[in-house]
């Protein structure tokens, strides 16, 4: 039997040099990890920078990013957190959440490679928030804000780099969606008239952590006409009871985003986190026969749908298959009624959560501080 | 953890839009001399009839890559 | 003065693996039939089986199921498939 010969595409220490007339900024975009983008140049001190700021240790491995399965080495991150535009203290987000993406439930290795439109929503929770400046608020999704942009970013680089997961190579999504470039938010827990969601799951509200879910890009419901629950929320059922989603043919879970005018008109009437999650997966979804279109194609078993669901034509089959499936958040301006339907990925996956360094997982299905849901 | 680790020969087929990643997951297995089934893209949408064309075009790479 | 490029890709640890020993000869072996569950894998895996048996005669062709498409196989299935076969297709990737 053959001895087991350790074999690196590249020795540690092997650095690699050009001539002073090289311009570094186009030399970096022009590999094929780049993201489209302009980077920061790296430089010794910005890359030390923020290894201390992860703790010191430079070899430390993370994790290794499928699925090329790079050892995201504490350099390495570095590395990329410094191309990204990202600051030093911006680092224990990043950390947490490509810690979190390489929990073997995300599935990070397919999702990399999936054809359907998917890619790693970022959810921050807790006091970092603030302390590095996040936005929750007015453009949740949009410009503007150097953490939320350059969290997201340094973990899509991650994805490229030490992941491998470069368009027609590797990542094969038909279509894609701005999510990849960068797709970071925090919950706007200020405003929000409900304990916030890390506190729904267990965490102390001085706890700061990160949720992951392969999501598809957001789907708006607008409502400037309800000012009850129940007409708020059925805007949000029709925007989740669609055939074309991902959830609706592959099943998994979803995320909702209230507008802060959203969820204080619910709030107002009595509804509580719970109460907004059971309406919203006892009322959204599709009928079989428009899931198996009516068997036009021949009838079909769809593995997808949980095996206690009915499957005559009218049998109503819910978009999750539970109400823990739909993930609640409140963020957004205080002005304009809109919310937003954020279908996942599949039941391929399941989305994780993670304390951001030192708060404690203290949920049942946490494994090394990255808790399944 | 393979088959061809467990000592049997093992033909995978892929189609052609997934050579590449054949080819990073046999190197990440620590074993890039791996080679793959190759059939053209796509599969799923195929009829009966061009699903047994892509038979014929799987067999001979079939054997070959289990006597080598 | 040159200039220093800081890679962000990281190292790809592999230990190499030995595949396992080519078969000799065909005839007569056990044949395992893996279907990964993804669309027409099982109709190709059908059609290709039935291909080769028109020039091999196996002694036995065993199929077996993955749980998901998205996922490795498990260890248990791919142990089970081990003892009791002695070649080995899979399909599909695509």
């Amino acid at each position: 039997m053959a001895e087991a010969a350790a074999a690196s595409v590249k020795a540690p220490g092997d650095e690699l040099w050009v001539r002073d007339d090289v311009d570094l900024a186009e030399w970096y975009l022009a590999q094929p990890w780049s993201d489209g983008l302009p980077v920061i140049v790296p430089t010794e001190e910005k890359v030390a920078d923020v290894v201390e700021a992860l703790g010191g240790e430079p070899d430390f491995v993370e994790c290794k990013v499928p699925p090329r399965m790079g050892s995201l080495t504490r350099q390495v991150l570095a590395i990329n957190i410094v191309l990204a535009g990202a600051k030093p203290e911006y680092a224990p987000v990043v950390r947490a959440a490509l810690v979190a993406m390489a929990d073997a439930r995300l599935n990070l290795n397919a999702l990399q490679a999936s054809t359907h439109m998917a890619a790693p929503l970022v959810i921050v929770n807790g006091p970092i928030r603030r302390s590095i400046g996040m936005n929750a608020g007015c453009n949740l999704f949009g410009p503007g804000n150097r953490a939320n942009a350059t969290i997201g970013r340094a973990i899509r680089l991650v994805m490229l780099t030490a992941g491998g997961g470069i368009a027609g190579e590797l990542d094969k999504a038909t279509l894609g969606h701005p999510g990849k470039y960068t797709y970071c938010i925090a919950e706007n827990e200020e405003q929000s008239p409900w304990a916030p969601y890390h506190v729904e799951q267990g965490y102390r509200p001085e706890d700061s952590t990160v949720f992951v879910i392969p999501a598809e890009a957001p789907h708006s419901v607008t409502n400037h006409v309800a000012n009850d629950p129940q007409g708020i929320l059925d805007s949000m059922v029709s925007a989740m009871s669609t055939i074309a989603s991902n959830p609706a043919v592959a099943g998994g879970a979803c995320a909702v985003i209230l507008g802060v005018e959203h969820a204080k008109m619910i709030a107002a009437h009595g509804w509580r986190r719970a109460d907004v999650r059971a309406y919203l997966w006892s009322n959204a979804g599709n009928t079989f026969g428009e899931l198996s279109f009516n068997h036009r194609y021949g009838k079909v078993y769809n593995r997808s749908l949980p095996i206690w669901c009915k499957r005559e034509p009218d049998s109503f089959i819910p978009i999750v298959a539970r109400p823990e499936d739909i993930h609640l958040f409140v963020a957004g301006g205080a002005a304009g009624r809109f919310s937003a339907f954020i279908p996942g990925w599949g039941n391929y996956a399941t989305p994780v959560l993670r304390p951001i360094d030192s708060a404690q997982a203290t949920a049942a299905n946490c494994i090394d501080g990255t808790c399944a849901l | 953890m393979t088959l061809e680790a467990l000592k049997i020969p093992t033909a995978v087929i892929v189609t052609t839009e997934f050579v590449r990643e054949a080819a990073t997951q046999a190197a990440v297995l620590g074993m890039p001399e791996l080679t793959p089934v190759v059939i053209d893209h796509p599969l799923s949408t195929l009829s009966d009839d061009q699903i047994a064309g892509r038979a014929e075009q799987a067999a001979p790479q079939v054997t070959n890559i289990w006597l080598g | 003065m040159p200039q220093r490029i800081f890679d962000p890709c990281g190292i790809v640890e592999a230990s190499a693996k030995p595949l396992a020993p080519r078969a000799q000869d065909l005839a007569g072996k056990r044949l395992a039939v893996l279907d990964n569950t993804k669309w027409n894998g099982a109709k190709l895996l059908d059609a290709v089986v039935a291909r080769l048996s028109q020039d091999v005669r196996f002694a036995q062709v065993n199929r077996y199921k993955k749980e998901t498409f998205t996922k490795p196989a498990a260890p248990e299935l791919l142990r089970e498939i081990a003892a009791n076969n002695d070649l080995a297709v899979i399909a599909i990737a695509d």
